[in-house]
């Protein structure tokens, strides 16, 4: 897989099927002494019989030296106040409990897996109903109400495990509501009612394996707490009489006088043994809810500090750019993206160069793994962790941006270099009013301007942008998808930047929305003198809003060229290709076609040129030897071989 | 496969209304205010024959997935009818309803999400199958499991079987999901967005795939969809729809070249074409469709309408004829007659 689109998959939410789980359950070392640790009291409990030194139940005739025997070479735990073996006591204590331990949490999770599940798929008055009785458990006090339970209806195990069971499945039943709650909301899930599928085949086949794992680890949380339930059962003296546990152990040595006679050998035992097991299920069940709520990965556009750090130059240094007032604003020369994986570093962006000059706004399109984002996100510095840039210098106004300190490259940043993003709209602080946030990025960059005058310079960026003055003082959850587009473009220009970078601006906006945002950034570029690098798919945003175009293939430039003449005479065959497949309303007749074959993956690019493989007039040149840009008249270049002069000489 | 029938539609979708009960604030209700019910969907009509394409297109909020989830019987309709090849969908009873639903399947936007990630491409296609009781033995499943990757244009089918999802492209996955809503051999998709989630240069091939099902397996489409331009390449009529209602409707070529309504000529005048060359004159629409609870009097489009009058505040106009098969639902073309566009 890809780490770029590992990244960007949009599968938060889903847990990992049970064997991968459990894998990775096992290389945390949390779950594996965890595991272990479990295995070893499992095994105890299960040959207690055979390996434990002598029977405690046997009727043995014991006399007063044998009643708290000092460990010896015959007792190697000492004895207890009748005169037993405490290491073999032990042993068979094991078996209660984690007989009571497993059943009782077995029960939990039955009773609670059964309410969680039809409550959270159902939902309405039943789900809220079962809600309010798991509610009502959940504020019992369970120790107090087991004690009165036991104690009227008798202290035998099968009460015990009954008891324990039907008090400790709260929690079950509220983690399991919430995950089918998520669960049920999928697409797939709707495709499956779509299909025609009644309810248990859904529940079966869709939610119950998404559930699974979730209820796996909460079991063995369960199963600690029910161990710890009937040890302390046992040692308030509400114990099944008729067997052996640690709590019935200890409830023995402190009413029967172990500690005036300085026994500890019958205290500290099974006080340990309760200590080991139910620290090995807490190891295991917190490794397993980890495995399946990874702690929250940092937000893609959080730069990673130390990703930077270790950059290293490779390949020629560009030449230095010459300051004056003809100079690009942005230059970007030779940068390369990695993203590192297990054993190994996957070039995303490779040799990427362009000049950006005031006032232009030039478009850098391809389809999604083609590197543009990752590209702007190298230049900002502002790439997901794993990401660094290997190679390159992004001049901005003369200062090399990826040598910056990174307290001057946030002065540069969103001040004079500024982003709108894909989904940007749900970027707005909720709980702030939006002129608000607009003045008071102003006042981060700009402090020296007074609250008055930032607030006024924002209400006149927020009318710039269509939106009132009266809207300004509303909170983004009032605002349409497309207002709140237009807020955060009022946000990125709230300190005059020179430079806009703007990522998908109108993905997932309607077309009318998508008109009224391409209109703004375009008439704002051409008042301010703004350079604009527009990243997108959609073609038609390209031709009608950009002055010059980048298409990117595999992480590489494939075509550069003002507007018009690219689109008008494309020479690369992927960008011949690319309009191709893109609809044209006004020649409907066109037939469309698609370019066959998928873009390469990142740990799978081809050696020579990336396009090689799904190339119609591919050879053998192409497949061995990675092309350079061939110039192509007036600010033009592809890289591709058809236009080797070389090649068109051999025909 | 059905014969393709194009005599009579398989598809007949008459006054379709869906309203959703409106969610009352505070101070609503201490004011006692009765709040009316939003209505998403507000009189659609339509059908659709068997090897014909019908693409609804709208902006966000139109009603056109609303109408898709009722055109499957995933929602009760308020009021109106869906007619599957004769028989009425919405007052069948439940068993009834999943056996005739066997001949309507869907296929969605987002095919990352439509699959199950746990599920391999063998057992996703063969699920309709096996909910309509219809899987009958291994190898027959297997057959048909095969044919339906076949059709979709997973070729080898075998390559696929035991895969995963996430081993599988965006296209492929759409291909994935059409073969699953091809395995019960239905006589009508409804295709919500399907492409809209997928790179531009896997589009044609999936557009191009959904008509050679309509052309060659007489399956009646319906795509529902905000991208024009994607229609004008591959739809045989079209609907627009605006807040609920068709508001023009006609053979797509002819919707295209002479838009009726005004707020079609809009949509398409700010659709971008991939020419910069290309003079156009982009007439945006200030603002957004209001949200369907606050309906406006009169003309639902007229508060956003450049060439309103005053008769658009207090008459809805019904759809009128235009043209031989098209209508528009505008004053402006109340007596049939066909003005020619500004342009």
């Amino acid at each position: 897989m890809t780490a770029v689109v590992e990244v960007s998959a949009p599968h938060a939410g889903l847990v990992a099927a049970p064997r991968s789980m459990l894998r990775t359950v096992l290389r945390r070392r949390m779950g594996l002494v965890g595991a272990v640790m479990l295995l070893i009291a499992l095994f105890v409990a299960v040959f207690a019989p055979l390996i434990a030194p002598y029977d405690p139940f046997a009727n043995v005739h014991i006399s007063i030296t044998d009643i708290y025997h000092k460990p010896s070479a015959a007792h190697l735990l000492g004895t207890d106040d009748g005169g037993k073996d405490v290491l073999s006591s032990l042993l068979y204590g094991a078996r209660v409990s984690l007989l009571v331990g497993f059943s009782a949490a077995l029960m939990s999770l039955l009773i609670g897996g059964v309410i969680g599940i039809v409550s959270g798929y159902r939902g309405g008055r039943l789900g809220a109903s079962l809600m309010g009785i798991t509610d009502f458990f959940l504020v019992i006090p369970d120790l107090a109400l087991q004690i009165v339970i036991v104690a009227i209806a008798g202290q035998s195990l099968v009460n015990i495990i009954l008891v324990i069971g039907a008090l400790g499945w709260t929690t079950t039943a509220r983690v399991v509501r919430a995950q089918t709650l998520s669960v049920r909301e999928r697409k797939f899930v709707f495709r499956a009612r779509a299909i025609g599928a009644g309810d248990l085949h859904i529940l079966r086949r869709h939610v119950f394996p998404q559930v699974l794992p979730l209820m796996m680890a909460n079991l063995v949380l369960v199963i600690s707490l029910a161990i710890l339930s009937e040890s302390t059962l046992a040692f308030v003296g509400l114990g099944d009489p008729t067997v052996i546990s640690w709590g019935s152990m200890l409830n023995f040595a402190f009413s029967r006088g172990a500690i005036s006679a300085g026994a500890w050998w019958a205290l500290i035992p099974p006080g340990m043994a309760i200590v080991w097991v139910v620290l090995a299920t807490t190891l295991l069940g917190t490794a397993l809810e980890e495995a399946l709520n990874p702690r929250l990965k940092r937000h893609h556009l959080e730069a990673d500090p130390h990703a930077e750090a270790d950059r290293t130059r490779v390949g020629p240094p560009p030449p230095l750019p010459t300051p004056g007032v003809e100079a690009p604003i942005l230059q970007v020369r030779g940068l390369s993206v990695e993203f590192e994986v297990e054993g190994g570093a996957l070039r995303a962006v490779d040799d990427v160069s362009f000049d950006l000059h005031r006032g232009e706004t030039i478009g850098l399109v391809g389809e999604s793994g083609s590197g543009k984002t990752t590209t702007v996100l190298g230049l900002l510095r502002l790439l997901p962790p794993g990401g660094r840039t290997v190679a390159g210098q992004v001049f901005f106004d003369g200062e090399d941006l990826l040598s910056l300190e990174d307290a001057e490259l946030r002065a540069v940043r969103w001040s004079r270099l500024s982003l709108v993003f894909q989904g940007a709209m749900n970027a707005l602080n909720p709980v702030r009013q939006v002129g608000d946030q607009v003045a008071e990025a102003i006042r981060t960059h700009e402090p020296q301007i007074g609250k008055a005058a930032a607030a006024a310079r924002a209400t006149q960026l927020l009318e710039r942008v269509g939106i009132g003055r009266r809207r300004g003082s509303e909170y983004p959850h009032t605002y349409s998808g497309g207002m709140r587009q237009r807020a955060m473009i009022a946000l990125a220009l709230a300190c005059n930047p020179d430079v806009i970078v703007a990522d998908e601006p109108t993905t997932a906006l309607d077309v009318m929305i998508q008109a009224q945002i391409m209109e703004l950034l375009a008439g704002l570029s051409r008042e301010l003198g703004m350079g604009t690098i527009l990243v997108t798919h959609d073609l038609g945003v390209v031709a009608s809003s950009c002055d010059r175009v980048l298409v990117m293939y595999g992480g590489r430039i494939a075509e550069e060229g003002p507007a018009t003449a690219l689109f008008g005479d494309p020479q690369h065959p992927y960008a011949r290709l690319l309009l191709a497949s893109f609809p044209d309303i006004a020649h409907p007749e066109r037939e469309l076609r698609g370019i066959p074959g998928t873009p390469p993956r990142l740990d799978d690019m081809p050696f020579g040129c990336p396009f090689a493989p799904r190339c119609p007039s591919a050879f053998d040149r192409c497949r061995t030897e990675r092309p350079p840009d061939y110039p192509i008249g007036e600010g033009r270049r592809a890289a591709c071989f058809l236009l080797d002069p070389a090649e068109a000489r051999r025909g | 496969m059905a014969e393709p029938n194009r005599s009579e539609p398989t598809l007949v979708v008459e006054g379709l209304v869906k309203r959703f009960p409106a969610r009352a604030s505070l101070s609503d209700l201490l004011h006692r205010r009765r709040i009316p019910p939003v209505e998403a969907v507000a009189g659609v009509s339509f059908s659709v024959s068997g090897g014909e394409v019908l693409a609804i297109v709208g902006e966000s909020g139109c009603g056109k997935t609303t109408t898709a989830n009722l055109l499957l019987g995933l929602l009760p309709a308020t009021a109106g009818r869906v007619l599957l090849a004769g028989s009425e969908v919405g007052s069948m009873s439940r068993r009834e309803l999943s056996r005739v639903r066997r001949n309507i399947q869907m296929i969605f936007q987002d095919p990352y999400e439509s699959l199950n990630p746990r599920m391999r491409i063998a057992e996703i296609v063969a699920e309709p199958l096996r909910v309509h009781g219809e899987a009958g033995t291994t190898v027959e499943e297997a057959a048909r499991v095969r044919e339906a990757l076949t059709q979709a244009g997973m070729t080898p089918p075998e390559a696929y079987l035991g895969r995963f999802p996430f081993e599988l492209s965006g296209g492929q996955r759409q291909r994935v999901a059409i073969a699953a809503a091809l395995t019960l051999r239905p006589r009508v998709l409804v295709a919500d967005e399907p492409v809209s989630m997928l790179d531009v240069s896997i589009r044609a091939e999936i557009l191009n795939l959904l008509r050679a099902l309509a052309d060659e397996h007489g399956i009646a489409v319906v795509m529902i969809t905000h991208d024009l331009s994607t229609v004008a390449a591959f739809a045989d009529r079209v609907a627009v729809m605006y807040l609920g209602r068709i508001v023009e409707h006609g053979p797509t070529a002819e919707v295209l070249a002479d838009p009726q309504h005004p707020y079609t000529r809009a949509l398409l005048s700010v659709v971008p074409v991939p020419d910069p060359a290309a003079r156009r004159r982009p007439q945006i629409l200030a603002g957004e469709a209001p949200d369907p609870s606050h309906m406006p009097a009169g003309c639902r489009f007229h508060p956003r309408c450049p060439v309103a009058f005053d008769r658009c505040r207090s008459v809805d106009p019904p759809l009128f004829d235009v043209g031989e098969k098209h209508q528009a639902a505008c004053l402006l073309v109340e007596g049939g007659a066909s003005r020619p566009a500004p342009d």
